[in-house]
């Protein structure tokens, strides 16, 4: 049976000493750990930090050194985020932390992305996702990216306090065709409309969708604003940009 | 099944099994959100790019960071929700910015076509 010393990265061993309590997740940590390379416990171990700098270059050295997609995404990228996983389930770190290492995953996949398009796996749809104009919350939105992500779709955040112009321009750069727009304020929902009026005034309503979300935003508001569904949460905003995908495909 | 038929699959499964712990990540946010607010981190200092009541400056620090002094007891969310009458101001806006675009768009179009 595999032991803890067996594992090479001091912090991988430490994570698994301090913060799984689970006798069945630390065996299969301990097993999984300490059969991996170092290389791969060295991009787990970066993605729980939250180090999307060090994940990014690990995974390129990785696959230039001839190491396969798949050991990366196995031994590295997703045991790593198993641990993020477990510890934000147990208390450990919160939604901020677990963001972080999100973004470092997302650093750790935009090399085997390429990879994924060539054995046939593509993209579901590009979706630009954004707060609106003068708002700044942002968490939601960043799970619905999290998400999104992991569903399958290429995803370009256009961050907080984002403008109808800079929805049109991204949409038009990016060819998109489904759009995420988020607000948590009463004063700053008419954003959303604006938006929406903003792609009439360019020609571009009919190719796209639109999806809305935040705390007081409603179903019945969603359609207010002339947006094509509204996602209660991360998960449902999902499973509407896979409707909507098959929609303006 | 061919090489490429099985290679695919086998990166799909991955990709499955990433959005399944994201997945489990966000249904456990949801509820824990109920709590603790999902901007502060795990040192307990706020990471929201906005202003808030419960926001204090760190003591004993230089730097800007700010500490969340809320205690985490009561579900905080009630204080997001909007007032029916607020709610209600939303959608006239709505209303007269759906207007005012529709005419713009209308009257850019006679323009057009007088040219």
């Amino acid at each position: 049976m595999a032991q803890l010393s067996d594992i090479a990265n001091e912090f991988i061993r430490a994570e698994i000493e301090e913060f799984l309590e689970r006798p069945e997740e630390i065996e299969r940590n301990v097993a999984l750990f300490s059969r991996v390379s170092p290389a791969m416990q060295d991009i787990a171990a970066a993605l729980i930090d939250g180090d999307n700098v060090v994940v990014d270059r690990l995974t390129r050295k990785a696959l230039d050194g001839g190491v396969g997609a798949l050991e990366i995404m196995d031994d590295g990228l997703i045991a790593g985020m198993g641990i993020v996983g477990i510890k934000f389930r147990e208390g450990y770190v919160f939604v901020p932390e677990v963001l972080v290492s999100a973004r470092a995953m997302k650093a750790g996949m935009a090399h085997i992305e390429p990879i994924l398009a060539a054995s046939g796996v593509e993209p579901i749809g590009t979706v630009i996702m954004g707060t609106v104009q003068g708002d700044l919350h942002d968490i939601g939105k960043n799970l619905c990216i999290m998400m999104l992500r992991g569903g399958g779709f290429t995803v370009i955040d256009l961050g907080v306090n984002t403008s109808p112009a800079e929805f049109v321009a991204a949409v038009e750069e990016h060819q998109a065709h489904l759009i995420g727009m988020s607000a948590l304020l009463t004063t700053t929902m008419p954003n959303m409309a604006k938006t929406v009026e903003a792609f009439k005034d360019a020609g571009l309503r009919d190719a796209v969708r639109f999806m809305v979300g935040g705390a007081p935003v409603t179903p019945e508001f969603g359609k207010d604003v002339g947006a094509d569904g509204y996602g209660k949460d991360a998960l449902a905003c999902v499973e509407l940009a896979k409707k909507l995908a098959v929609e303006v495909n | 099944m061919s090489m490429s038929d099985s290679e695919k699959q086998a990166y799909q499964e991955r990709l499955d099994r990433m959005a399944a712990i994201f997945s489990d990540i966000v249904s456990h946010a949801e509820e824990s959100s109920r709590t603790r607010c999902p901007y502060r981190d795990r040192h307990d200092l706020c990471t929201a790019l906005f202003r808030c009541r419960n926001q204090a400056r760190v003591a004993d620090s230089d730097s800007q960071e700010l500490a969340c002094t809320h205690d985490g007891t009561f579900d905080y969310r009630s204080a997001w929700e909007s007032n029916p009458r607020a709610y209600e101001r939303t959608r006239e806006k709505i209303v007269r910015i759906k207007r005012d675009a529709a005419k713009r768009r209308r009257s850019r179009s006679e323009e057009n076509q007088d040219r």
